[in-house]
């Protein structure tokens, strides 16, 4: 499913959440939204879902958007936060089952493959699940049906490992869906997207690769042990004295493939161990420039206003 | 899917949370309690008077159903869309292949159908009790006329209701039109307004269309200008109508007029709920 979003605007009183988006998103392609809070991503999702009235257009395969209801069919969704609902996972499974033309064995199949035991919880109020176990049942329902569109908003917060590793392999398995994905995990920006579009208080910040988008925020620290006089050099390259010894930096990946061998001729026997740890440093923001390096990611501006700054720091090992 | 379809799957997942908030063991309470408390006032009258009869009982639960049913609908149905919305239930079942309209509709009824339901099973359970334990001659067809105007009076506050449930996010806010709307339902009869023109000196004429616009007002004319047409049951507005209009018409405008105030307040609801956001 294509899909095209112009000049999309949606007001609630006098804030403003979403600011003239102009957006596509390619049949089949697997789209990571990143944002800081408040930058407008679920409002956006619920925009495409039908679930908000929004100013602007929303194309479909080129169409405009036309019965929701006939939309919903074709995709499937993950909500953030999952439902407190008074029904029974039964009534609830009974009702999608019904409006979806799927099959009972199906839903329950996929839960058990995340390992949540429908037949088990199946007299249960939704609300009385755990948090995991309700996110199980939602992702079970959507994933239960052959749709066009998937639209994820982080739907892994509340699994358990091997459950997220499952999720990630089914996901990542799916063919020919376009993917839509809310998340601030990394491990799921990595296995599943290939297309990042970042929002800023409602505004597109960037639209372009996921590849570019992760390589701009990796990040390393380099830590090295010398014995010798060369504080001279490792002053001037940015190196930061510590105890025992220990000088370190921390560095973008470009700078990271420069300076390594350049420390290496430069300390020579003088260096006693070098120690390199590798982050992934994402802005949530999705803001530009990069918080490391400070260079602007090619062919694209920053947005015209940051309210906060958050940062994840993932260590890759 | 066909809009029936979609009706059912929304009807049958309301019809699960109506009982289990207990809506349904709730209305069928509050009748029985009104009914089993009119009939044992009458019997312990028989004592004195001689029993008055099932037809006395019978007009003496309508009349407080007029007070309660307004009451019973307002409160099942305004807090329904907040409540759906704040619990993620809209979320959850918008973004399945259910359109709008199958949605409402479904809930509409299932939850009209739970306020009617009980009440004619209690009226017919009354009928039956006086006939066969009482061995009272039933006045079947004043049953029907009640049951009749009853359903149009719930018509009336269901759309109401629905009505404040789309307009009103705040539950507060709900509680507070739920509150008004009733307190204008029941206390805006024509003995209330008789009090404002003698008051304020209002034109009679206007006071009587003021009183006739009301559906509790209506309904209560209705029920009654088939027993005794004077001006002491009727009041003031429903004998200067039961004498300009006759029985008949205002047996109609008891059950025309808030079976329209209820569709036209139902097409406004729904019309807001198809403009609005749903999260």
């Amino acid at each position: 499913m294509r899909l095209e979003l112009r000049q999309v605007t949606k007001h609630y009183g006098r804030r403003t959440a979403l600011d003239t988006v102009d957006l596509t998103i390619a049949s089949g392609a697997r789209v990571a939204l990143l944002g800081p809070n408040g930058s407008g991503k679920p409002t956006l999702t619920r925009a495409i879902l039908g679930l908000v009235r929004c100013d602007g257009e929303i194309l479909v395969d080129g169409q405009p958007l036309g019965s929701r209801a006939e939309l919903a069919a074709r995709l499937a969704y993950v909500p953030q936060v999952t439902p407190q609902l008074g029904a029974t996972v039964d009534e609830i499974l009974g009702a999608v089952v019904s409006l979806r033309g799927l099959t009972r064995a199906t839903v329950v199949e996929i839960a058990a493959e995340l390992g949540l035991d429908l037949d088990r919880v199946r007299r249960q109020a939704v609300r009385g699940l755990s948090g995991g176990m309700r996110q199980k049942l939602f992702i079970a329902l959507a994933l239960a049906s052959p749709v066009e569109l998937l639209v994820l908003d982080e739907p892994t917060a509340s699994l358990d490992a091997a459950a997220r590793a499952r999720f990630l392999a089914r996901v990542a398995a799916i063919r020919d869906a376009t993917v839509l994905l809310c998340s601030h995990r990394l491990d799921e920006l990595h296995a599943l997207v290939d297309h990042v579009i970042a929002l800023a208080d409602g505004h597109v910040a960037y639209d372009g690769p996921a590849a570019v988008y992760l390589d701009a925020r990796q990040a390393a620290v380099i830590e090295l042990r010398q014995r010798g006089d060369n504080a001279a050099w490792l002053t001037a390259n940015g190196f930061s004295p510590g105890v025992g010894g220990w000088w370190s930096r921390a560095v973008s990946h470009a700078e990271k493939l420069a300076l390594l061998p350049a420390a290496l001729a430069a300390l020579g026997g003088g260096l006693d161990d070098i120690v390199v740890r590798d982050t992934d440093r994402i802005d949530l923001e999705g803001t530009f420039p990069s918080p490391l390096s400070g260079a602007p990611v090619p062919g694209h501006s920053p947005p015209p206003r940051v309210a906060s700054r958050e940062t994840l720091e993932v260590s890759r090992g | 899917m066909s809009f029936a379809r979609q009706v059912l799957a929304s009807a049958r997942l309301d019809l699960a949370e109506v009982r289990r908030s207990r809506w349904l063991v709730f209305c069928a309470g509050a009748y029985l309690v009104l009914a089993t408390v009119f009939v044992l006032v009458g019997l312990r009258e028989s004592t004195v008077m001689g029993f008055t009869g099932m037809g006395r009982v019978l007009l003496s639960v309508c009349h407080a159903l007029l007070l309660l049913l307004p009451l019973l609908a307002l409160t099942m149905f305004a807090p329904v869309i907040g409540r759906a919305r704040d619990d993620g239930t809209l979320e959850l079942l918008f973004s399945q292949p259910l359109s709008r309209g199958a949605w409402f509709v479904g809930v509409s009824l299932t939850r009209y159908l739970v306020l009617v339901t009980p009440l004619v099973a209690l009226m017919v359970g009354l009928g039956l009790y006086g006939e066969l334990a009482l061995g009272q001659a039933v006045p079947w067809p004043f049953i029907g006329r009640a049951l009749l105007i009853s359903a149009a009076l719930l018509a009336a506050f269901s759309g109401v209701g629905v009505l404040i449930s789309t307009l009103a996010r705040n539950p507060g806010r709900v509680t507070t039109y739920v509150v008004l709307a009733w307190a204008m339902g029941v206390a805006l009869l024509d003995f209330g307004l008789i009090g404002v023109l003698l008051r304020w000196r209002v034109d009679a004429q206007a006071v009587f269309t003021l009183a006739a616009l009301n559906p509790v007002q209506d309904a209560r004319m209705a029920l009654l200008s088939g027993l005794e047409p004077d001006l002491a049951t009727l009041g003031p507005v429903g004998f200067y109508l039961a004498h300009h209009i006759g029985g008949t018409a205002l047996y109609a405008l008891g059950l025309l007029w808030p079976a329209a105030v209820g569709a036209g307040t139902w097409t406004c609801a729904y019309l807001s709920f198809r403009r609005g956001d749903l999260v």
